[in-house]
């Protein structure tokens, strides 16, 4: 399974200059100007993760790694664990960045800034939640498509709604938890990607190529 | 001598393609060639074996364990080159050693390095970059280099110059000189699987046409050129197949000496697998 997770690693080297180049771009106007480097967690590795999806449909990656010795379930814990590592570097790398440009403009609000960027690798992890199984059963493109849609659909239905339901009031009732957030997050991560994993697993040990 | 491979009773339905009871052994120490015409199940057969399908039925065996149960302890010791699979292209050979020396216990970097050298392929650039032929051969190199039992081949000296099929044939050659390993190496270049392939198994429309060694083929089965007029002497039961051309008849007999002695025909040529293919396929009983 190292051999998948380093494959996946391996095809991502190209873009890593690219992202330096950005992460200096962006500390710059951070501490010279304003930028929010949280956004970049998720561009530094759910989307990263997502063209090694495109490079191995393309070249029928699916078929030859089930006629290597790792097993089915391990290919698909290799991509998981692959995104996770993705995931938790871009998170250090932001939260470092984001801590010194904060001291070099003296903001102490080191929780508030912890939570921004605790709240963007909670959505990356979301986001492969949601994705993963979607692609392993649909294609990279159809489950792309297919999350947009819903997404838009969400929005749309809630929009419509808001006339009806106080949402508001509805996340209120959430606000119990804000005191065991940095807990409570890590511990929704670990099942939600148990639960994803699970299916994306059974989907894939059935999967013709 | 144990048979390295055993396919029983494969069977697989597509809604426009089935297999139907494929059976062969392949023993320890031999080459088997699977021919046959596009679409006629070659593939799918592979596939199976290599349980990149499911849902079929019947009992496959490889090294005396199930492929289905034992697939991982199984793969450790196959050596696989699938027709356009392979690893994503914006790898280099040498992103590849580093995946393969995680995955194969026995991974023998040395020995990929050799065959990279020996096929003068480039090791830093991206496989994008590479001919069709140059891929087929790293293709190989990968197969190779892990020490397999067991070689399955699909196709894989398709896009090959002639130099390099010649290359690549040296190689599985000395593959098989060590008489615990064997290739199940399927081929649309028949003169290849001539100079290497110790048994035939002919796949038609997803069913076994024949499958014996080659020497039986070659040696017994021959081709009769005759008149319409010799043709109709000719009792159907001591031909296999027959193809009617412009000028005369083509009749595929299975053993040519036999024929000989009730016909007393003039000349019976030795048959080529390419002959046999077409005559098999586009031939009439």
């Amino acid at each position: 399974m190292i051999g998948l997770i380093k494959k996946d690693l391996l095809m991502l080297k190209g873009n890593c200059k690219v992202f330096i180049i950005m992460l200096l771009i962006y500390t710059g106007l951070g501490i010279y100007g304003q930028a929010d480097l949280s956004f970049l967690i998720p561009f530094m590795s759910f989307l990263m993760m997502m063209t090694t999806f495109n490079y191995d449909a393309y070249n029928k990656w699916d078929a030859y790694v089930v006629t290597l010795p790792n097993g089915r379930k391990n290919s698909v814990k290799a991509k998981y664990l692959a995104t996770l590592i993705l995931i938790l570097v871009a998170s250090i790398i932001v939260t470092i960045l984001s801590l010194i440009i904060a001291y070099s403009k003296n903001n102490t609000d080191y929780e508030s800034l912890l939570l921004v960027i605790l709240g963007c690798t909670f959505a990356t992890v979301l986001l492969e939640v949601f994705m993963y199984p979607a692609i392993y059963k649909f294609g990279v493109e159809k489950a792309r498509i297919g999350v947009l849609v819903i997404v838009f659909a969400i929005i749309f239905v809630e929009e419509f709604m808001r006339k009806y339901i106080d949402f508001y009031a509805i996340s209120k009732v959430f606000d119990v938890f804000n005191d065991y957030i940095f807990l409570a997050l890590p511990i929704t991560m670990v099942l939600s990607l148990f639960i994803s994993y699970s299916i994306s697993a059974s989907i894939y040990m059935k999967k013709e190529f | 001598m144990g048979d390295i491979l055993e396919v029983k009773d494969l069977s697989k339905r597509y809604d426009d393609f089935e297999l139907k009871n494929i059976s062969f052994n392949l023993p320890k120490g031999m080459i088997m060639g699977l021919i046959g015409e596009n679409g006629a199940g070659k593939t799918t057969t592979i596939k199976a074996i290599l349980d990149i399908i499911k849902d079929y039925k019947g009992n496959i065996k490889i090294f005396g364990l199930s492929n289905r149960k034992d697939d991982k302890r199984i793969k450790e010791d196959i050596g696989v080159v699938l027709d356009d699979m392979f690893f994503p292209e914006i790898l280099t050979p040498t992103d590849i050693n580093s995946v393969m020396k995680d995955t194969f216990k026995n991974w023998d970097s040395d020995l990929y390095f050799k065959y990279l050298n020996d096929f003068s392929l480039p090791k830093s650039k991206q496989v994008k970059t590479f001919s069709r032929g140059m891929r087929k051969k790293l293709e190989i190199a990968v197969a190779i280099s892990h020490h397999p039992k067991l070689l399955i081949l699909d196709e894989p000296t398709s896009g090959l110059d002639p130099i390099a099929r010649n290359e690549v044939i040296d190689i599985f050659q000395d593959f098989i000189q060590n008489e615990e390993c064997s290739i199940l190496i399927s081929s649309h270049i028949t003169t290849d699987l001539e100079h290497i392939a110790d048994y035939i198994t002919f796949i038609n429309k997803g069913e076994i046409l024949l499958s014996k060694t080659k020497d039986e083929l070659l040696d017994n089965y021959g081709i009769v050129k005759c008149t319409e007029k010799e043709f109709k002497n000719f009792d159907n039961k001591d031909y296999i197949r027959y193809k009617k051309n412009k000028y005369d008849y083509e009749v595929l007999v299975e053993n040519k000496k036999e024929f000989n002695k009730i016909y007393k025909v003039s000349t019976i040529d030795k048959v080529t697998l390419e002959d046999l293919m077409v005559l098999m396929i586009k031939g009439v009983e």
